[in-house]
């Protein structure tokens, strides 16, 4: 089997003016440098997955969990890249497909990989993909933890912290005679939320 | 308790007012149990954001990779330079563009099975084929090396002299002539099994005992005979002696009569190094006579079981007759040496004496009578071809 394309420029090395710009911009919350970054990155990725036994549907998960993991990173400003973004993010997706393939395979699991593989360990990939596992099974948690909570509640603190509308427009939308009373149902809400949410985040 | 909620959440905002805020903070710090409630709320109000966003972020990739889909597909219909394609294109374009596009092709069960069983297991039936072709070929070249193996003697150098037929050159002969006869009453002509190798061999008793080498009729099936008058016979193998190169064969045919008195003695002494020495053999079709001296006491690589003569031997001068100008048998074609010019090798006859002894005495279907009266001693050498060339057959090999 071939081997992918530009395996060249997949040397490690710090990274380059375009990619700080790049950075600079989705930090900045540029949606339209999302999308490049996107479109730049894709047909490696894809290639990569179809090459090892995925499908398009598999290189689609993977390629967006891999960016989504680089993009939650770059908004929190905790991303230390030492490499360029290509690299990290053919790391993490390589990653990401491992951990599926050997979930999914009785046997060891080779991948087929660029010559330049080397690079990879120290690109943080591991680590970073660690945190965002972790921080997926709390999210996980705390979905879980909603849809227990059961209607209206859900509702009413999806509304005032996922999607972040005002207490007034709540107390339209819920039908609250004013926005003390709703406050009061939040908390409530809050506090029953919680107890759901610890019982099992603890145990 | 929800009051304590609206207070920690105005405080998280940096919305409460200065001495309510001073307050709090000196009670969060005093009071572990109220700092304890404060960090629970602040994990719990900042995960459920986090996991919002999360939500969020996945939605905006979603889209984002719907756009770059549906935009390769523009981009491809713009290049298709068939309208009507780039019609049918841009109707799929659009179905893509809607947020839950499905793919293009429209692929049946058993086919998108297949295709999924190709691409998982495309690796492992890879390296199933090769590993089943390097077997195959492998097994092959083994079986090939095996035999080689066992049909020569391990022996460079050393060239055994039976010879392989050419039936293909053969039927073509005998095709051309039955076409040449252009006869349209006469027989096809049967297609002549000719056996696979051929070497000589000579009669040692009057009463069908013949010898030729062991390695002329080495993994044979079946023997036939073939003198010069063209009748054959049907021979098996009495006794081999591989150390020796010599074969011990009877022919088995009912109607078989003995060949008469045989012209020539076997001697059991040595012969002299330059004795005048010659060989009747079949290296082709019709009979060919040899000449040489006996150049050596011993055979290929000091083998003092044979002789070395300096005959020139052919691939079916094996198991012929070797001749002293006497008429005494002296010994049994055998090989040559290849990288030596005019080296040919023959058993000693005096192997063949004594192993024809030790075979008599152990009480054989048919006693062994050794000719004991030499008839052609003192006469010219065609003379002695005459007589001699009766009792030299072909011996042919089928496996």
């Amino acid at each position: 089997m071939s081997s992918l394309p530009a395996p060249s420029s997949l040397t490690i090395s710090t990274t380059t003016p375009d990619d700080e710009a790049l950075l600079a911009a989705i930090r900045a919350g540029d949606e339209r440098a999302l999308s490049r970054l996107y479109r730049q990155h894709w047909p490696m990725v894809s290639h990569f997955i179809l090459q090892n036994s995925g499908s398009d549907d598999d290189a689609q998960d993977v390629y967006q969990e891999g960016v989504r993991v680089f993009y939650e990173k770059v908004r929190d400003g905790s991303l230390e890249l030492s490499c360029q973004i290509k690299t990290y993010l053919y790391a993490v997706c390589r990653r990401i497909w491992l951990k599926r393939l050997t979930n999914k395979s009785r046997f060891g699991v080779r991948l087929l990989d660029e010559e330049d593989y080397q690079a990879l360990p120290q690109t943080g990939a591991e680590d970073d993909l660690q945190a965002a596992e972790e921080q997926e099974r709390r999210f996980e948690l705390m979905n879980q933890a909603l849809q227990r909570l059961g209607e209206p509640c859900r509702s009413l603190l999806e509304g005032f912290y996922l999607l972040e509308k005002s207490m007034q427009e709540l107390t339209d939308d819920f039908g609250y005679t004013n926005a003390d009373n709703a406050k009061t149902q939040k908390y409530k809400c809050l506090l029953r939320l919680k107890k759901l949410f610890f019982n099992e985040y603890n145990n | 308790m929800s009051d304590q909620y609206a207070q920690f959440e105005a405080y998280a905002r940096g919305e409460l007012a200065p001495p309510a805020r001073t307050a709090l903070a000196a009670a969060l710090a005093a009071n572990p149990a109220l700092a304890l409630e404060y960090a629970e709320f602040l994990e719990l109000t900042d995960t459920l954001r986090a996991a919002g966003q999360r939500r969020a972020t996945r939605r905006t990739l979603r889209g984002l990779h719907a756009a770059m889909r549906s935009e390769a597909a523009v981009a491809a219909a713009i290049t298709a330079p068939n309208p009507a394609a780039s019609e049918t294109l841009r109707r799929d374009v659009d179905a893509l563009a809607r947020p839950e596009a499905q793919p293009l092709l429209r692929i049946s069960g058993t086919e998108k099975r297949l295709r999924r069983l190709w691409s998982g297991y495309r690796a492992t039936v890879g390296v199933a084929a090769s590993v089943a072709v390097l077997a195959v070929f492998a097994t092959l070249l083994g079986l090939e090396w095996w035999r080689a193996a066992k049909t020569a003697p391990a022996l460079a150098g050393y060239q055994a002299m039976r010879r392989e037929i050419n039936t293909l050159k053969r039927n073509q002969k005998a095709l051309s002539r039955s076409i040449s006869q252009l006869d349209p009453a006469a027989a096809p002509a049967l297609p002549v099994n000719n056996g696979k190798f051929s070497g000589t061999g000579f009669a040692l008793t009057a009463d069908g005992y013949l010898v030729t080498s062991y390695h002329v009729i080495q993994g044979a099936d079946s023997l036939l005979i073939e003198g010069r008058d063209r009748q054959r016979f049907h021979a098996e193998t009495v006794y081999s002696d591989v150390a020796h190169d010599l074969a011990i064969l009877r022919i088995k045919d009912r109607h078989f009569a003995g060949f008469g008195r045989l012209p020539y003695t076997f001697k059991s002494g040595e012969a002299d190094l330059g004795e005048r020495v010659y060989t009747l053999g079949y290296p082709r079709e019709d009979v060919v006579y040899g000449e040489g001296a006996l150049s050596a006491r011993s055979g290929f690589e000091g083998d003092t079981a044979f002789y070395q003569v300096s005959i020139p031997v052919n691939p079916g001068n094996s198991g012929g007759p070797l001749l002293d100008e006497r008429g005494n048998l002296i010994g049994v074609v055998s090989g040559r040496q290849n990288d030596v010019q005019g080296a040919g090798f023959a058993t000693k006859s005096s192997y063949l004496v004594r192993l024809v002894d030790s075979l008599d005495s152990a009480q054989p279907v048919a006693p062994y009578h050794l000719p004991r009266a030499n008839q052609l001693a003192g006469t010219g050498r065609s003379q002695q071809l005459k007589k001699l060339q009766d009792y030299v057959f072909v011996v042919k090999v089928f496996e």
